[in-house]
């Protein structure tokens, strides 16, 4: 430990250093350069601070610990999953303690019976449905990176995921949780009782991104394995058949287990990828899962068959097993780091607008790709009007950040200017904190900060995520008035 | 849950003690290292990170320390050990989206370890140099086996039942005039693993090739070498079992891992020649799976149970994984473990240079075996079957249960 010490140069905070060393052990607390370096970042293009030290607790009593000792130190503290946040939300600002929750990783419990499982933070999203796949269960919300981010990373989110259409996000399978709140307290927030008792704080904390504590055990709600799936892949000539066609499909009556929708180049670097059969001709296609009951779900295919085909599908193609199902899907959620094949760099967007807009809004997102000169691939999740437009680009390319950032604010309006909001299910983080003034009013920002406050008083965990700073906020007035009914 | 970490220091994995402030040019391709897009979809496909849940120790953290370096930061000791971790499985490879070649940029990393840090120590690469020395190779080998016979040998070496004698391979086939190749044998595998050379011969002939043995001068492939950063060791290599095997006739290999190392020998020594040479090399279930009809009938009233323990260097560097499936299925019930094919920590020299993190790697795969519920694993790789053997699996290579099967036919 002297020798990493002495690697790290001079000005480390060595007192609070003993301290996390006493709080968990010497070889899970690091202060090497490089290994902070690459805690300095997650998935996203979000550039933060290297932490002042990286610790690796393994049980909620050390994360505890090692709270308070930021607390005795007047150190910030950022908890951390995978890294695969999209929004900076974990990136560290303000040289904080970087607490990593992926040796938080077991199953506590499931309960068959009552459909429920205690997990601790770093359990992987995937893991707890390989899980309680015997059972017949499983967690419904599947962010496209399920395999890898963590459940604790779920739920500072509220993550999202193509099921989530039927199901619910986050929010809706977390019922309890045990926390350690901002001062190193403990807390139970939520309860199994069908309605607890008291304020709704699991409500408030599911979604708070890491700034009202940490959450070291979470119960989790499991759904039952459905008796029968159905996975189709229509395809259309333009994309704006295929967003009529989720409308229609809605309108109808049905809401499918997930409707998911990738445009042409989307299907381009997926198929090349995956090499599941994708119509690489194609200006878009749709990938919509059934779910229920058999005569359900074929009730469910022959509708969005036939209203595909009203809306000039070119093929409606069904999955005729789980291998050719698995493949479609592991397509849909590799598509992200498949738009390396475009370019090196991507910036991958986050916002929501009422489905019936989708179209107009999807054009203006072309529209302000070309005007940038901006490589842009749109895969998203259709059937609830979340947008995920990605710009592909090369970071060394002179002057492209500049051209990206401006392209990127300029979707964002345009989507809150289409009646939508600033994200679906990445989080706000660092990327859309100062966008906040966009959507919200002063008062509004203010009543979330005092909300902060009771949690954080001190404001050391996860700072200057989020909200953004008053001084800053006071140059952004809303543009948009928020229409009657926007999901805020 | 394993703790790699905890290891640190106390596994002799780290030769290196790099000075502060020390620089290191690792001539990676710009391009390449610009690949990674952080997405992150490899880190659970990682075995490394699977047991310790640090990015340093994931194939993202890794390209993110590379990258540190190649801007010009100071190589550290965690540094060396991040990179000495690694078991260069290569799932990761499988698991990217954006096809970044990690195996290439691990094994120029460890190049310039060795030139800038003192990485491989000299006992670690006189070790690397034995494997092409097959007299020498051999003689030590039975003196270790006697010794093993005697007790002396350390438990925690984690060595297999070493044999004390070698049968013989046979050449040829029985009806003469079959489809002539070459059988590369290799090193450890066939000091420690003759046996299933002569199984793999005896399937051969049957299936109606002509086997043709590359003797010495190909005493190994070089794998272990290209993995320790020792490229001009792998290079001398590779040129003497080129040499070996002049002609036309393809050259079959049963390990895996020597088998993707010849398969890069066109990347490796860039000329036509070894191109050629590369084209020529096949898994040896590639090339019996369209031949399976040739054998004599192998069924079985009651076919065994086998669970498929995919090596690495086939499922996820040659891709040739399937293959052992078409095989096997013909005369065994095959079942599939649901660990999407994760490392099981053998890495060639990797489980005697870690023990600690090959044996935390080995917890999942006994596990997934476990939940297989086979009595019996196959595994197409040397190196593998010694990992799970030590760990009490029963393990056989395919190519043995094969033989022992056309054997009991009458």
């Amino acid at each position: 430990m002297k020798r990493a010490a002495k690697a790290a140069g001079v000005g480390l905070p060595s007192a609070l250093i003993a301290d996390l060393r006493a709080a968990t052990s010497p070889d899970r607390v690091r202060v090497d350069p490089l290994e902070r370096a690459i805690y300095g970042r997650d998935a996203s293009l979000c550039v933060g601070d290297e932490p002042a030290v990286v610790v690796f607790p393994v049980t909620p009593e050390e994360v505890a610990e090692v709270v308070r000792a930021c607390n005795r130190h007047g150190r910030p503290f950022v908890a951390r999953g995978s890294g695969t946040g999209l929004a900076g939300n974990a990136v560290p600002l303000g040289e904080p303690v970087v607490i990593v929750t992926t040796k938080l990783n077991k199953v506590l419990s499931v309960d068959a019976g009552e459909r429920v499982a205690w997990v601790q933070p770093g359990v992987l999203n995937l893991d707890l449905s390989r899980h309680t796949a015997a059972l017949g269960l499983h967690y419904a919300p599947d962010p496209s990176s399920q395999q890898v981010c963590t459940i604790g990373g779920n739920v500072a989110t509220n993550s999202g995921g193509p099921h989530c259409l039927a199901y619910g996000v986050t929010n809706a399978h977390v019922l309890a949780l045990k926390v350690v709140l901002p001062d190193g307290s403990l807390a139970q927030l939520g309860g199994l009782d069908p309605e607890p008792a008291g304020y709704d704080l699991r409500g408030v904390f599911v979604g708070s991104e890491g700034m009202l504590g940490i959450a070291t055990e979470i119960a989790v709600r499991l759904m039952p394995d459905p008796p029968e799936v159905a996975t189709l892949l229509l395809d259309f000539m333009d994309v704006s058949a295929g967003a009529s066609t989720v409308s229609d499909v809605i309108a109808g009556g049905l809401v499918p287990a997930a409707m998911e929708m990738m445009d042409a180049n989307a299907v381009k670097v997926v198929e090349a990828f995956v090499h599941a059969g994708y119509p690489t001709d194609a200006a878009a296609v749709l990938l919509v899962e059934c779910e229920g009951l058999p005569a359900g779900v074929k009730a469910s295919v022959d509708l969005i068959t036939e209203t595909g085909q009203r809306n000039g599908a070119r093929t409606v193609r069904l999955a005729a097993d789980d291998v050719e199902r698995d493949l479609l899907w592991k397509g849909r959620k590799a598509a992200f780091g498949a738009v390396a094949r475009l370019a090196p760099d991507y910036y991958l967007h986050d916002t929501v607008v009422p489905r019936t807009r989708l179209v107009e809004v999807l054009e203006k997102v072309y529209e302000i790709s070309a005007r940038h000169n901006l490589t842009v691939v749109n895969v998203f999740h259709a059937g609830d009007g979340n947008l995920h437009p990605l710009l592909a680009f090369d970071s060394r390319t002179e002057g492209v950040m500049d051209s990206v950032h401006a392209a990127g604010e300029e979707i964002v309006l345009a989507s809150l200017a289409a009646g939508g909001v600033l994200s679906g299910e990445h989080g706000i983080g660092i990327e859309k904190r100062d966008l906040m003034g966009h959507l919200f009013s002063q008062a509004d920002l203010a009543a979330q900060d005092r909300l902060r406050a009771c949690f954080d008083p001190d404001g050391l965990a996860n700072p200057s995520k989020v909200l953004p700073s008053p001084s800053g906020c006071g140059d952004l007035r809303p543009q948009v008035k928020v229409p009657a009914g926007a999901w805020v | 849950m394993a703790t790699l970490s905890a290891s640190r220091g106390s596994t002799g994995g780290v030769p290196v003690s790099a000075q502060g402030g020390r620089r290191l040019d690792l001539n990676l391709d710009a391009d390449e290292l610009a690949t990674c897009v952080a997405c992150g979809l490899c880190l659970p496909h990682c075995p490394t990170y699977r047991v310790s849940g640090e990015e340093g120790q994931s194939p993202r953290g890794r390209i993110a320390l590379m990258r540190e370096v190649a801007k010009g930061a100071a190589i550290t000791d965690e540094f060396v050990d991040h990179m000495d971790s690694c078991i260069q499985c290569r799932g990761c490879e499988t698991a990217c989206p954006a096809d970044v070649p990690f195996g290439k940029l691990m094994e120029e990393t460890r190049e310039a370890m060795v030139s800038g840090a003192r990485y491989q120590p000299l006992w670690r690469r006189l070790g690397y140099r034995l494997l092409g020395a097959p007299r020498t190779l051999r003689t030590l080998s039975a003196l270790a086996a006697l010794a093993q016979r005697l007790g002396l040998l350390p438990r925690r070496l984690n060595l297999p039942h070493l044999p004390l004698r070698r049968g013989k391979v046979p050449l040829g086939s029985p009806t003469g005039g079959g489809e002539a190749v070459w059988l590369f044998t290799g090193c450890v595998m066939d000091a420690w693993m003759r046996d299933t050379h002569v199984s793999t011969a005896r399937v051969i002939a049957l299936a109606g090739g002509e086997v043709m043995l590359p003797g010495p001068r190909a005493a190994c492939c070089g794998a272990l070498a290209i993995h320790a950063g020792l490229r001009g060791d792998a290079k001398r290599l590779a040129l003497r079992t080129m040499d070996a095997m002049p002609g036309q006739a393809p050259i079959l290999v049963n390990s895996a891992g020597c088998g993707a190392a010849l398969k890069a020998y066109g990347e490796l020594i860039a000329t036509p020649s070894a191109e050629a040479f590369s084209r020529r090399v096949k898994d040896i279930h590639s090339w019996l799976a369209p031949r399976m009809s040739l054998l004599p009938a192998t069924v079985a009233a009651e076919p065994e149970v086998v669970a498929v323990q995919d090596p690495c260097h086939l499922r996820h560097v040659q891709r040739a994984h399937l293959p052992v499936r078409e095989v096997l299925s013909q005369f065994a019930v095959v079942v599939e473990l649901d660990d999407e094919g994760l490392c099981c920590g053998a890495g060639g020299a990797y489980s005697l240079l870690r023990p600690a993190e090959a044996a935390a790697v080995r917890e999942r795969k006994l596990a997934a075996i476990r939940r297989s519920g086979a009595a019996k694993v196959v595994s197409a790789n040397p190196g593998c079957a010694l990992h799970l053997a030590a760990a009490g699996v029963n393990v056989t290579h395919p190519l043995d249960l094969l033989a022992k099967r056309l054997e009991e036919t009458p």
